[in-house]
């Protein structure tokens, strides 16, 4: 089937409905295209590195907007594209479709909430039940999402990732060793690399939880001269001002969903990473929940009232 | 953001009547607000809202933002227009260059501190309704606490490190009996000091088969076991800070006995004040939820609050923790009742009626639902009569 893609980016832009049939092919090309990416994708400077979307299609466009546009920039998505917001498939989407309009210019990273287990429970599932009737979609995006890299590394001096580090995991050749391309499972190095926290912590940590790892200053040092690089950048935790430097700059917490859940009134933050690796931060706010004309484009979270008893 | 002072004045009515909520009055009723709107305070509105505003600009492919067309907005004045009308110098002003000469130099490696920035303030509402002239009603809403605030929580307030992702530290719901110097407020500090300081034995469903991966050798790894210094589901039975302001008088007594009357409290009677409104949530690193969400609503003769702890560990348990509190005005009566449930996940689950197709799963997100649906584990009832 063809595939107009500028097409499709004008509908996703303005959030309107993608045929089934369409996103069918656009998963299908974008699926190609991932397998042959890396675990662990090189990237070039100057780039920008992007944290959580989920959902927030409008700020995901203002995101662009601020940062220079894709036309224009480089990009790394640290993951979590779906759930929460209303609007995880446009989002999804459009990444997809600038990734194949501009390949060597966007690089997907997978988040915890690419899988199949997370998005039933925290959204996106949901969502696509109520735009298409089934959950075909739901399926075709499930698909991509196995394909999707588990990091990136910038000039080799900036490892890019989801969530953390792994007890499992001491170079970057051990990433790539990684057999990524299933859902992601619920123990092992590439769960670590989805899910763990930074924490002030001494040593490899458990989570209180009783599953998923904290790791301290110690672990991040060690990773650092291991692998010859000088910082991690990975998003998978809320931070009101968008970012957050920890372990004397040698790791850095970057969010891009500006007022998550549509009520927590943090701002966003892109990092971009010059030539000489000099790191700028941009920050966002959210747009306003209703356009010039008073249309509602995103819900309010105005209490409603009720009886509540 | 300073503004000359000149311009506020003229744009003091429009502005507070944009943001306030809209007047209440009825016999013996007066609304009060508890402070004035600061000019700073409408300057930075009037700021946020043209900063959206041409944020949206590109968005919308050609078309330019026209200020005349939108019924709710406001014409700036002409001080703060060079900052906010075009996109250029909007995406200059945004843009957080941290390579600010002023950071300051490690004293061991020399490299430059980042410090993380300042969060912008926000504007806060806190609207209030007085009933009979002795019973005040206040309520505020602002953002999550910032990094900055996390760590004076951290280090002074709190006795835990692993604070909830969202806390709305300035959120709260304050009663006040103005004669009689009582007051009742909800806040998510004082509710997260009800957070128990030892292990709640709890786990996520898939613990056991994550810990006995192979890979975890104590030894080997030097992995440190899991904290157990706080409970991770942030489960508190906080009711309310009850205080005397004049430091005696009356105050809450238990008395089991007491039921609210629901028939009252049924009616439908006309809301003069209404607020929904959470004090701190986590979302368990998806395994679940940990809300505590509070609500009121103020009735000519009477007001209900209700105050939920709601918490779901998927596959493990659900709990829910409400106060009520009831206040009738003319009798000068408080009820507050305090109820604990508790289940197994899939008991509850398996109480799900299939009448109609929608994920059972999914009902298991609304604590209204799973309120009706889980057993009572225990109950208590205080009542003053001032």
């Amino acid at each position: 089937m063809s595939l107009d893609i500028d097409a499709v980016i004008d509908l996703l832009k303005q959030g309107k409905h993608v045929k089934e049939e369409t996103v069918y092919t656009l998963c299908l090309r974008s699926q190609e295209l991932l397998m042959s990416e890396a675990n662990v994708t090189h990237v070039d400077t100057p780039v920008t590195i992007c944290g959580d979307i989920h959902g927030q299609l409008h700020d995901l466009l203002t995101l662009f907007e601020k940062s220079g546009g894709v036309e224009k920039t480089r990009y790394v998505f640290l993951g979590d594209f779906v759930d929460r917001g209303f609007y995880s498939l446009e989002s999804f989407l459009l990444l997809l479709c600038y990734k194949l309009r501009y390949p060597d210019r966007i690089t997907l990273i997978r988040g915890n909430h690419e899988t199949r287990q997370i998005t039933k429970v925290y959204g996106f599932y949901d969502e696509i039940m109520r735009k298409y009737g089934n959950c075909n979609v739901w399926r075709y995006c499930c698909e991509v999402f196995d394909y999707l890299s588990l990091g990136a590394i910038i000039n080799n001096s900036i490892f890019c990732v989801h969530g953390g580090l792994s007890p499992e995991i001491n170079t970057l050749d051990e990433i790539r060793a990684i057999d990524r391309k299933q859902e992601v499972p619920h123990e092992g190095a590439m769960c670590d690399l989805l899910w763990s926290d930074p924490e002030e912590v001494d040593t490899w940590s458990l989570s209180p939880r009783g599953a998923g790892f904290l790791f301290g200053k110690s672990e991040v040092d060690k990773f650092l001269s291991t692998n010859n690089v000088e910082l991690i950048a990975r998003a998978h935790q809320l931070v009101m001002e968008g970012y957050k430097e920890m372990f004397d700059g040698g790791l850095v917490t970057v969010w891009s969903a500006p007022n998550y859940c549509y009520r927590c009134g943090n701002v966003a933050a892109v990092l971009r990473i010059e030539d000489d690796l000099q790191r700028n931060y941009t920050i966002f706010e959210a747009v306003q929940p209703q356009d010039g004309g008073g249309n509602a484009i995103i819900p309010t979270k105005k209490p409603q009232m009720d009886y509540f008893l | 953001m300073s503004q000359p002072s000149s311009n506020n004045s003229s744009l003091n009515d429009s502005a507070n009547q944009k943001l306030s909520k809209k007047p209440i009055s009825i016999n013996n009723t007066n609304v009060t607000r508890l402070h004035g709107i600061n000019t700073i305070e409408i300057n930075a509105a009037r700021q946020m809202h043209s900063r959206t505003i041409s944020a949206r600009i590109p968005t919308t492919t050609t078309t330019r933002p026209n200020n005349q067309t939108s019924p709710p907005t406001f014409q700036p004045p002409r001080s703060i227009t060079t900052t906010t009308t075009t996109t250029t110098k909007t995406s200059i002003r945004s843009t957080h260059k941290c390579n600010n000469p002023n950071n300051p130099h490690c004293p061991n490696c020399e490299s430059i501190i980042i410090p993380a920035p300042v969060a912008r303030m926000p504007i806060l509402d806190t609207p209030s309704i007085t009933i009979h002239d002795t019973w005040r009603i206040t309520s505020q809403k602002g953002t999550i606490l910032n990094s900055q605030q996390i760590d004076d929580w951290v280090q002074n307030k709190l006795k835990f490190n692993t604070l909830p992702e969202m806390i709305f530290g300035e959120n709260y719901v304050k009663l006040e009996n103005l004669k009689n110097g009582w007051e009742l407020q909800f806040n998510a500090l004082d509710s997260l000091k009800g957070v128990a300081l030892n292990d709640s034995g709890i786990r996520v469903a898939y613990s056991e088969k994550w810990k006995k991966s192979k890979r975890i050798d104590h030894q080997r790894d030097q992995v440190d076991q899991e904290s157990k210094d706080f409970d991770w589901t942030y489960t508190t039975a906080y009711r309310g800070t009850e205080t005397k302001t004049t430091g005696e008088g009356r105050g809450l007594e238990r008395d089991d006995e007491l039921q609210l009357p629901m028939d009252k409290l049924s009616r439908m009677d006309k809301i003069l004040y209404f607020d929904d409104m959470v004090l701190f949530e986590d979302e368990l690193a998806d395994n679940g939820i940990s809300i505590l969400n509070v609500k009121i609503r103020v009735m000519k003769e009477r007001l209900l609050l209700l105050s939920r702890f709601y918490l779901r560990v998927d596959d493990v348990l659900c709990r829910i923790y409400d106060t009520r509190v009831y206040v009738e005005f003319k009798e000068n009566k408080v009820m507050r009742e305090f109820k604990q449930f508790e289940d197994d996940y899939n008991n509850i689950l398996n109480k799900y009626k299939p009448i109609n197709s929608r994920d059972p799963k999914s009902l298991l997100r609304d604590s209204n639902w799973v309120a009706e649906n889980i057993p009572l584990v225990h109950r208590e009832c205080e009542s003053v009569q001032f």
